[in-house]
């Protein structure tokens, strides 16, 4: 499957040698790929910002573009999947006699090629079928996660299941319920089928909440405190506008989800965004809870800034970072991103809110303006602090289809998938952030999760392949509706069918622990790993994952001696049980570092 | 225990509960003399001015400032995970503080305290600011006046010894001599048991010639007893061409008779050689060429050797140590401040990572002459005692993963630094006489060992705990490594304390101080675990067995375009980060 190592390695330009054993051919992802009509191969120069001009051989399927050079006395391959472009621009006037483009990719490059102008005219271009197929979306044709049809042993689309998922937390209980009230999507387009409510809530009630809320999305369970009863629950702003309108049955309904925790007798109201965008968003209607109206609750503010502010963010970042990296300046250059300081005020955030829930035995109510974007990445924060199972590999992909996915953050809309007029202003960074953050706590807790780095960057490298159909649409009911788990193959599938790649072999199972992160500037870093991995000083970074593999493996011998071991104590049947050896994986713990 | 000292309940309650390795516990047990002692104290946890704290007993003996808080503290599961034989939770060693600051809050009044002072004012507060960057905060609000400024004048003069032999550690081996006379076999030190090569020995140096397969050098002992130089070790190795006496008529040409001293042999043959400068340029270039010619001659294919002025490229000591001094104040800062957007600008502004990267980058240059043009290279420095130690034992580092082993990396600071005759004494400045000579050369190593263990994390076998442990282990003056500026001036020192402590001579080593590679001083075997890494690929593979190496990839580091790559990463600044070590707890 070289497909995979290819797009999710911390590599661009492979030298070929690099393959891993493969069923398949390097060139092709599926049968789907490589219909004559669907590829096209041309000699091209391609213009590499570290190494310099490159002649070689360029193929673009309706997957992927392949650039081969035998120049150097390496060879240099290039492989990328089409959906990470973002825009194909060509260079210079159509009189020269070379033919030069620009693409610029999602994930923090951009590219150059040139190649004579053809005679033979009846040809398609490399240009043309670059933005035919880089653009499924604009050009008529589907997206290329519906051709794949690669057959994995899993079927990731079986990883999440609401109703058990709830039923892991011990819901539905004596004070919340399931509700099967937006079962249609008729209450809220964006939410999933499946919600859990307080009890004493009836549905006809639930709807006139959603009239009081942004897009119908009102307050719903995302997580409950398996002691206290503490929870945090989601939800859009309250349509308060210029007048303070106020809703009682909005009102009422907040004092149900705090009475449903009888440990304390207030409620937080964590609102992400900064006050002053709070306030600003009344004028359209929107707005924050009045402390007067919401009695016993307190609203905290937490300074989160808008995905335009994110995204501009990121741009900067990567003017910064690539191609080449100004070392004299470095650091100031950093910091003039501001990247690291958004960074940490999602940190702190979801740290608030979960250090509310554990230390204080309070519910809190998280949202933004429409509770799709910080809102998201402040529940799963906090619940992967909160919640050991979602530090694990499948408890992570949970985490993600329930927090992101099932309620409804627009992932086509923020990346644009195969769209080659997509709006910049709709585009922005909130998921990547919200994995940057995630990998900030590895760093902290290293020894907290089942997963690697590589994971990690593999989800991201998929956020924008197209291959699966896992990040395309906006909301469970548009998923549904195309048809995604049944035309197209979830991601889930092709890393649970090869978890020793992404598993952490230094991984604990803490799973009743909380983590706090330290949220200072000085304790968080630039995730150099995925930001600047297309330079190649990045490239002598040690590769890690054939100890990671041999560790697993070492592991799991100790595992099986260990067990060997037991039996044969229980089959001596021995007298006292104190006798009985310690868990190897015990052993093996390395340090902790909980600052 | 049965001493005329008044007992120190808390000294060795361990929280863990460790079996206790009792004598030697009880040993240092006994050496502690309590000097003034307090009642009432309040520590401060919190850097804002409130009640928080914990309140317990302040004590300063001749060894450390004890605090014994009156209520255990809670288990925490999560907080250290090293528990210090010697030294309990609340415990600064005397060694270890940097000023001693007395403060009077309704006076308005501070004073800083020296040795043998007066003070005018009845503390209310004691704030010790620490060389590990700690600093700690204690409030007299309850406790009496007069023995509250008793034990701030104490704790004062405790810190700034008049003299080396009066730091704890003479006192202690000392006493541990006598304590221990009876069980000593043969009157021999216990120095069993330690891998370590010490290079105070010839025998040490042959076993690195042979493991180099560095044929065309030789070890030397002009130096025995010092002659030639009082700051080189006795034993030295040099070009097998040159005889004791040219050496002898050559050395007059050198600082302090600092000739050329070889450290290490790449595989294709080329060398490193460290020295000092010519002590009057003009008259003596012929000993220098003289000596160029003999490295040239002991190079397989008689290539020039390459020359390298570190003085000229590389930050001096005082930058070096301005530059810390700000990162320390950077550092020290809460870290939930205002300043906190700028954090990343400020360390810029410090300098301390640029001269991180000029010292990798230097020693990158080096390992390119060694390894990619195949020539010895020569390092030479004015003194041949600061710089020079950086860069020789990073440029091995990079060169030889045997260095990359938790023995070898010991090895080579013997080598590289405490037999090279690093000033110790004088740069950690533990005497706190001359602040001019402070400069944090070692720690800047250590960080650079970070940085490069952080872009390769299977190749060290140890952790960034070993560092941080070795770095904190630099104020613990119970150990040799790191107290004295030369190895005459540790045998001379010896010497001395022994005389005067009747202390019978003659013996291999009078006063047996251990080095700090004796581990099992400071931590239980089970907690010296944390020194190795999980992660390492070459465990027993880089090992020296019967003078030969087995090799671990060594055959292949050579020549192959993996080793440029190992440079080309250190290099780039955007590797670099600011060692977590610095941040206080």
């Amino acid at each position: 499957m070289s497909l995979f190592t290819s797009t999710s390695t911390s590599r661009s330009d492979r030298s070929a040698q690099a393959k891993p054993p493969s069923t398949m051919s390097s060139d092709s992802v599926s049968t789907a790929e490589f219909s004559p009509e669907l590829r096209v191969t041309q000699d091209v120069t391609y213009f590499c910002p570290f190494t310099g001009a490159l002649r070689g051989t360029v193929t673009v399927t309706n997957y992927r573009l392949f650039f081969k050079s035998m120049d150097r006395e390496s060879t240099f391959v290039l492989d990328l999947p089409l959906g990470v472009l973002s825009r194909v621009e060509r260079i210079g006037n159509n009189l020269s006699r070379d033919v030069s483009y620009g693409l610029v990719c999602k994930d923090m490059r951009n590219l150059r090629f040139a190649h004579k102008q053809m005679e033979d005219t009846l040809r398609k271009s490399i240009f043309e079928v670059l933005m035919k197929f880089a653009f499924p979306v604009s050009s008529g044709l589907q997206i290329f996660a519906f051709d794949y049809g690669q057959a994995f042993p899993e079927n990731g689309w079986k990883v999440y299941d609401a109703l058990s998922e709830y039923k892991r937390q011990g819901i539905p209980n004596e004070s919340w319920r399931i509700t099967k009230v937006n079962d249609h999507y008729e209450l809220c387009d964006t939410y999933p089928s499946t919600l859990a409510v307080p009890v004493n809530i009836p549905d006809e009630e639930l709807k006139r909440v959603a009239a009081f809320r942004a897009k119908g999305r009102i307050p719903v369970l995302s997580w409950i405190h398996p002691e206290s009863q503490a929870t945090v629950t989601r939800c859009s702003q309250p349509m308060v506008g210029v007048n303070g309108k106020r809703s009682k049955e909005d009102e009422k309904y907040l004092q149900a989800i705090m009475d449903a925790n009888a440990q304390s007798h207030k409620l937080f109201i964590f609102d992400a965004r900064p006050s002053v965008n709070a306030a600003a968003n009344k004028m359209k209607g929107g707005g924050y809870e009045s402390e007067d109206a919401y009695q016993n609750a307190e609203l905290v503010f937490l300074d989160i800034h808008n995905i335009h502010v994110m995204r501009e963010s990121l741009r900067k970042l990567k003017e910064v970072v690539y191609p080449n990296i100004e070392d004299s300046h470095w650091l100031s250059n950093l910091e003039s991103t501001h990247w690291l300081e958004h960074i940490k005020l999602i940190l702190a955030g979801a740290l608030r809110i979960a250090d509310k829930v554990e230390s204080g035995k309070t519910s809190v109510v998280v949202h933004c303006s429409d509770g799709w974007d910080r809102t998201a990445q402040l529940t799963s924060l906090s619940m992967l602090m909160l919640d050991g199972y979602y530090r694990t590999i499948r408890g992570f992909e949970v985490l993600l289809e329930k927090e992101w996915l099932s309620f409804g953050h627009r992932f086509q809309l923020r990346i644009g998938h195969g769209d080659k007029n997509h709006t910049d202003a709709d585009r922005s960074p909130v998921f990547i952030q919200f994995i940057d953050c995630v990998w900030q706590l590895t760093r902290q807790f290293p020894a907290a999760f089942e997963f690697n780095e590589y994971f990690l960057v593999t989800i991201l490298d998929h956020l924008y392949s197209c291959l699966f159909g896992t990040f395309l649409c906006n909301s469970e009911q548009q998923r549904l509706k195309e048809e995604i788990p049944k035309k197209t193959v979830s991601l889930w599938s092709y890393i649970n069918s090869q978890l020793e790649d992404f598993t952490n072999p230094l991984y604990v199972n803490y799973s009743n622990h909380v983590l706090f992160p330290v949220v200072s500037l000085r304790h968080l870093e630039l995730w150099v790993g995925y930001y600047i991995r297309w330079n190649p000083r990045m490239r002598p970074q040690e590769p890690i994952h054939q100890r990671y593999k041999e560790l697993l493996a070492k592991r799991a011998e100790l595992q099986k001696r260990v067990d060997e071991l037991h039996r044969e104590v229980a089959n001596r049947s021995a007298s006292s049980a104190s006798e009985r050896p310690g868990s190897p994986t015990r052993s093996i713990t390395p340090v902790q570092t909980f600052v | 225990p049965a001493t005329g000292f008044p007992p120190l309940p808390t000294f060795f309650v361990n929280r863990k509960q460790q079996p206790l390795n009792s004598s030697l516990k009880m040993c240092l047990l006994m050496q502690i003399i309590v000097v003034n002692e307090v009642n009432f104290v309040r520590k401060c946890i919190s850097t804002e001015n409130n009640q928080e704290g914990l309140w317990g007993k302040l004590i300063c003996t001749n060894f450390k400032v004890s605090f014994i808080p009156q209520d255990p503290s809670p288990k925490q599961v999560f907080t250290s995970t090293l528990s210090h034989l010697l030294l309990g939770e609340h415990d600064i060693p005397l060694t270890c503080l940097e000023q001693v600051v007395t403060v009077n809050d309704t006076k308005g009044k501070k004073k800083v305290l020296g040795s043998n002072q007066k003070l005018k004012f009845n503390p209310t507060e004691l704030i010790l600011y620490c060389k590990d960057l700690r600093i700690i905060r204690f409030c007299f609000d309850e406790a009496g006046p007069e023995s509250a400024k008793k034990v701030c004048l104490a704790i004062a003069h405790y810190s700034h010894p008049a003299d080396l032999q009066l730091l704890f550690g003479f006192e202690y081996q000392g006493r541990r001599y006598h304590e221990s006379k009876g069980i000593r076999v043969n009157g021999s030190p216990p120095r069993g048991g330690l891998q370590t090569p010490m290079f105070d020995r010839s025998s040490d140096w042959d076993r690195e010639i042979k493991r180099t397969n560095a044929s065309e050098w030789r070890v030397c002992s002009i130096n025995q007893s010092y002659f030639v130089s009082s700051s080189l070790p006795e034993h030295i190795v040099v070009p097998a061409s040159l005889t004791d006496q040219d050496l002898m008529n050559y050395a007059v040409s050198f600082t302090d008779g600092r000739i050329p001293m070889w450290c290490w042999n790449h595989a294709n043959g080329s060398a490193l050689v460290r020295m000092a400068s010519l002590t009057d340029p003009l008259q003596h270039r012929k000993p220098e060429q003289k000596i160029f010619a003999a490295i040239t001659k002991s190079h397989p294919q008689r290539n020039e050797p390459f020359r390298s002025d570190l003085d000229k490229s590389l930050p001096s000591i005082l930058d070096i140590q301005s530059a810390f001094v700000k990162l320390r104040q950077i550092c020290i800062l809460d870290p939930f401040e205002e300043s906190e957007e700028r954090w990343l600008s400020t360390i810029e502004n410090s300098r301390w990572l640029e001269y991180v990267r000029a010292f990798l980058k230097h020693s990158a240059e080096m390992v390119y002459h060694l390894d990619g043009k195949n020539s010895s290279v020569i390092l030479q420095e004015e003194e041949d005692r600061d710089l020079n130690c950086v860069i020789s034992s990073l440029v091995q580092l990079m060169l030889d993963p045997h260095y990359r082993s938790l023995i070898g990396f010991q090895s080579l600071v013997q080598k590289e630094w405490v037999m090279a005759g690093h000033r110790f004494l004088d740069r950690c400045n533990h005497l706190k006489k001359n602040d001019k000579e402070e400069s944090p050369l070692f720690l800047l190593f250590l960080d650079c060992v970070w940085q490069m263990m952080n872009q390769y994390p299977a190749a060290f076998e140890f952790t960034e705990t070993y560092l941080t442990v070795l770095s904190d282990s630099m104020w613990i003056p119970l150990f040799s490594t790191f107290l004295f500026s030369s190895s005459k001036q540790r045998r001379q020192h010896l010497m001395d304390f022994a005389k005067h402590k009747a202390i019978p001579q003659g013996e291999d080593q009078v006063v047996y101080f251990p080095p700090v590679w004796e581990w099992s001083q400071q931590f239980s075997t089970k907690d010296q675990t944390l020194f190795n890494n999980p992660m390492y690929v070459g465990k027993g593979a880089a090992c020296v067995q019967n003078g030969e190496v087995k090799t671990f990839k060594r055959t292949k580091v050579p020549k192959t375009p993996e080793i440029y790559q190992f440079l080309g990463a250190v290099l780039a600044h955007f590797h670099l980060y600011v060692f977590f070590f610095y941040f206080p707890p």
